[in-house]
């Protein structure tokens, strides 16, 4: 039972990881570059929440809806801003910005919020679900994340294979020149990916402090780091990768954390992905470079 | 014949190559017009040019009547300017469909009537649909293109080496089909190594020469000029 309990918090947690990762591996299928401040608009998107459910007496619902304006909005600045005038330097230039980005995200809520972490509040109130007479208890959190996870993911592989922008979006990311000759606006498509991308950032950032509440101007940073490794791992520019990346790390930390060693998780974690990278470089699902989505 | 495209005098440089040279020529409704010239004597730059891929730093580009010098090149498809680019830059993780989808991206809906007007063209599209475009043969990654191309209803199309890398019965299918989509309508500016088949379906041809236009004329008089003949054609 002790051991179904964390695969389920795993596959909660690594569910949370996915959609993060989603984010990361959409806007490297499209724009070929690693967006590191992607992390922070998890935590920007976990503020607005708590700002709109704490201080001005939002329902969550309302709240989550909020946090996802404000993150898509923030999205499409930040690569109108930042990114979009390197779009002919080197991608060093662009590493280095994004980092730039991240840090600038973390102080200002470090500015805005201070230091000291809040207390988030689930916005999931439903009771736990108690199982085979209490003896398997599963959070309410836990179950809302799986369910929340798998609609995004379905609506993102349906949208990305079936309609127009989706398929759009593919034909930029393997070719930007000839979209162009179609009379696609690659600008457009770019902007489009970082505001799903963040949307779905801020989606992660309040399901993440539901399951895990304390909320710091940092609190995106190592789930960032993890979703990237998570993107990596499934075969980054892979939407299917990093759903399957996200989930498979998440149940590694969980399982890690709970049969090995409580310190040791996230070291299991990176060994893992270090191991299945020397095996298999593009990650599990990735194909050659250059053949991305 | 109304005019259609008019290159004016265009400079283009890559960093500081001088790729074009104050090069101008025109084509006009319904003609089919080619560039002959050897490698890297400016004619795929050229129609990068025109299709707003790159732009000249000094010079003028019109197209149906439209200053299009400086116009980004995903707004060319809508005033009805095709291009099929160099090495056909097909989507080849894509299927056959959804190429041909990208193709018509420019309209609303898909219309059934253009994909069965590019099938009737190309039969084995048809047969090959839902095949990822990647495992096409060379010949029908070309047909690939150009159907694509014509899914967009384009006034002018130009085609950058189209048979390039193909087999000569290929050649020969191609050119073919370059006749009937000009028969049909469709105005076609012509990019080609293989000046001898370029100048056999021309109605004029331009010759370049190290990014300038050093020779102009008919079709059949260029083929018939003992200069193009040493340089072009073999003897």
């Amino acid at each position: 039972m002790a051991f179904l309990s964390n695969l389920i918090s795993g596959i909660s947690l690594g569910s949370v990881y996915a959609i993060i990762a989603l984010g990361y591996t959409m806007v490297y299928g499209i724009a070929k570059m690693l967006n590191f401040a992607h992390g922070d608009v998890i935590m920007v998107g976990a503020y607005m929440c708590f700002c709109a459910m704490n201080y001005w007496g939002l329902p969550p619902l309302a709240g989550i809806l909020l946090a996802i304006i404000i993150c898509t909005l923030l999205g499409i600045v930040i690569e109108k801003l930042a990114y979009k005038p390197l779009r002919a330097a080197t991608s060093l230039a662009v590493l280095i910005t994004a980092i730039g980005v991240s840090y600038f995200l973390q102080n200002a809520a470090l500015l805005i919020f201070k230091a000291d972490p809040k207390v988030f509040p689930s916005v999931v109130t439903l009771p736990n679900l108690r199982l085979f007479d209490g003896s398997l208890i599963i959070s309410a959190t836990s179950i809302i994340t799986v369910i929340v996870s798998a609609i995004i993911m379905v609506a993102l592989t349906l949208f990305v294979s079936r309609s127009k922008t989706g398929k759009a979006m593919r034909a930029v990311s393997e070719d930007k020149e000839a979209a162009q000759l179609m009379g696609i606006n690659v600008n457009g498509t770019i902007s489009v990916t970082f505001a799903i991308g963040s949307g779905l950032a801020a989606i992660a950032g309040v399901l993440l402090c539901s399951a895990y509440p304390t909320l710091m101007p940092t609190t995106g940073s190592m789930p960032g780091i993890k979703a990237f490794t998570a993107a990596v791992f499934g075969g980054i520019g892979s939407i299917p990768g990093a759903m399957l990346g996200g989930i498979l790390l998440g149940v590694i930390e969980i399982l890690g954390k709970a049969y090995i060693s409580t310190e040791l998780s996230d070291a299991i974690v990176f060994a893992v992905l270090i191991i299945v990278l020397l095996i298999k470089p593009t990650g599990l699902l990735g194909r050659k470079i250059n053949e991305k989505v | 014949m109304a005019n259609m495209l008019t290159v004016d005098n265009i400079d283009v440089y890559y960093g500081n190559i001088h790729a074009l040279k104050g090069a101008s020529f025109h084509v006009d409704e319904g003609e089919i017009v080619a560039l002959i010239g050897a490698n890297g004597a400016g004619k795929s730059t050229t129609l990068k040019t025109v299709s707003g891929m790159m732009h000249p730093k000094n010079g003028s580009i019109t197209f149906l009547g439209e200053d299009i010098t400086r116009t980004d090149s995903y707004k060319l498809p809508t005033k009805g300017m095709s291009h099929v680019p160099e090495g056909r830059r097909i989507f080849l993780q894509m299927t056959v469909m959804e190429n041909l989808e990208m193709g018509a991206y420019i309209h609303k809906k898909l219309s059934q009537e253009d994909l069965d007007l590019v099938f009737r063209q190309f039969p084995r599209l048809e047969e090959r649909r839902t095949q990822i475009a990647g495992t096409l043969s060379g010949g029908e990654q070309q047909m690939l293109a150009m159907g694509r191309a014509l899914m967009s209803h384009p006034k002018l199309m130009m085609l950058d080496e189209p048979s390039m890398g193909l087999a000569p019965i290929l050649v020969e299918q191609i050119f073919d089909i370059i006749k009937k989509l000009h028969e049909s309508g469709t105005t076609i500016l012509l990019v080609e190594q293989n000046a001898e088949m370029a100048l056999q379906i021309a109605d004029r041809a331009y010759v370049l020469e190290s990014g300038r236009v050093t020779m102009t004329g008919t079709g059949a008089e260029l083929a018939a000029s003992d200069e193009i003949k040493k340089a072009y054609l073999g003897g």
